[in-house]
């Protein structure tokens, strides 16, 4: 729901991520914050151009 | 504003301590501690600061039941509003449903996003960029999704006045660029916001060479005759409600309808009965789609019931009394559906719907009337 309403405001759905991860999965975890944080960066600003 | 002027405009004053207020009051009724005529005492008492840490200035529904029968005069709602907005400046505020869900989207239009929310309107039929009419959808792309979960189709109804109005030659303006009214926020007590974004509708809306504004929604209809005009003059152009478009085609002959609705009954919204008296315009379509076979409730007009929540807050165990009564009466008339012309008035009654067993469906009108066109 949240992916569509982002949709519907102009905001792009792939800025929003949802993910599991263990307690015991430390190396997942990093890989998915790495690439998501990356993914971001490639994105740049989101349109609403007040998040710091 | 402070309480005194806030008491000053909406004539408290005046009070008479009659107590017809809290006895028309629907909150009251079932939650007996809400009572208007102490809240009005208070604030004549000098007793405002207690009113404005008081979680019941939230519990109001603002549907205006007292101010129609107050000897008086007494605007309670818009008394309820400014004093929100008192309230607010302190830092209270109401408890938001949805987990604030739509405020958010609210506040986030004031941000300059361009939203991407007319694909419906292209795929039920003909709109344009610019042109006399202008179709103000209002949320319903958003309550689409939100309240999808309940079965709540509301964006077919959106679909259906464009269906509507394209068979009658109209190719309404219908914009991405188009804001939440600002009703919600309003009531809320954040003028601020409202104004945001009232003013950037007032500006989508000129820019499209506008002459009439067709509204569905009866909070945005209101909101744009009462408190845009409040707040910003002459608009410039004609606010119309799209079932007064209706009753006008079908008039003209521009549109024709079967009369062939099996027993169906009227719930009239706040916003459009009692706020801005439309109380015929409904009613003239609901006797030519269904004739005899459309009953009034118990409590109809001027003496209808809110939905039981407002503003997207506050909604309590109360709301829910205040629903399932309301149903109840509606099946007690005999009929099988109960008939809307509110999208909020849809959502929170077909949301209380859902736990009772009973066998009556809901429906809103214009879906209602584009099933009927010939």
């Amino acid at each position: 729901m949240t992916r569509e309403l982002l949709d519907l405001m102009g905001i792009s759905n792939e800025r929003l991520a949802l993910e599991w991860v263990s307690s015991a999965e430390g190396g997942r975890f990093a890989e998915i914050v790495t690439s998501f944080t990356q993914k971001i960066k490639d994105l740049g600003r989101n349109p609403l151009g007040v998040a710091a | 504003m402070k309480i005194e002027d806030a008491a000053q405009k909406t004539q408290t004053y005046y009070c008479l301590d009659c107590g017809v207020c809290t006895g028309s009051c629907p909150v009251s009724r079932v939650s007996p501690s809400f009572s208007p005529r102490i809240m009005v005492e208070k604030a004549l008492l000098g007793l405002g600061d207690e009113l404005l840490k008081d979680r019941d200035l939230w519990s109001c529904l603002t549907c205006s039941r007292c101010f129609e029968r107050c000897p008086s005069s007494i605007d309670f709602p818009e008394f309820m509003r400014l004093l929100r907005e008192e309230a607010m400046k302190l830092g209270t505020q109401p408890a938001y449903s949805h987990h604030g869900m739509l405020q958010t989207i609210m506040e986030l239009q004031t941000q300059g996003i361009n939203q991407k929310k007319t694909d419906w309107a292209r795929e039920a039929g003909k709109v344009a960029e610019k042109g006399d009419t202008f179709f103000f959808v209002g949320c319903m792309p958003y309550f689409q999704v939100i309240f999808r979960y309940l079965g709540v189709d509301s964006l077919s109804v959106s679909q259906n006045i464009i269906k509507i109005l394209n068979s009658a030659g109209i190719e309404p303006v219908v914009s991405d660029d188009e804001h939440c009214c600002g009703h919600d926020m309003l009531w809320n007590g954040q003028v601020e916001t409202f104004e945001k974004l009232a003013s950037h509708n007032l500006e989508v809306i000129r820019a499209s060479g506008a002459k009439r504004v067709v509204f569905n929604c009866p909070e945005g209809f209101y909101t744009f005759k009462r408190h845009y005009t409040e707040h910003f003059g002459d608009l410039g152009f004609e606010i119309v409600h799209f079932h007064d478009l209706v009753a006008q085609m079908l008039e003209e002959g521009s549109i024709s309808v079967e009369n062939s609705v099996g027993p169906i009954t009227y719930h009239d919204p706040c916003r459009l009965g009692r706020m801005a008296k439309v109380y015929d315009g409904p009613r003239d379509i609901l006797k030519k789609l269904a004739g005899d076979n459309f009953v009034e409730m118990e409590r109809n007009r001027e003496n209808a019931v809110c939905c039981g929540t407002s503003g997207w807050a506050n909604c309590s165990t109360g709301s829910k009394q205040i629903q399932v009564e309301r149903l109840k009466e509606a099946e007690a008339t005999g009929a099988k559906t109960l008939i809307t012309a509110c999208q909020k008035c849809q959502i929170h009654l077909t949301c209380a719907l859902s736990n009772l067993d009973m066998g009556l469906e809901l429906k809103d009108l214009t879906s209602l009337l584009a099933e009927s066109i010939k």
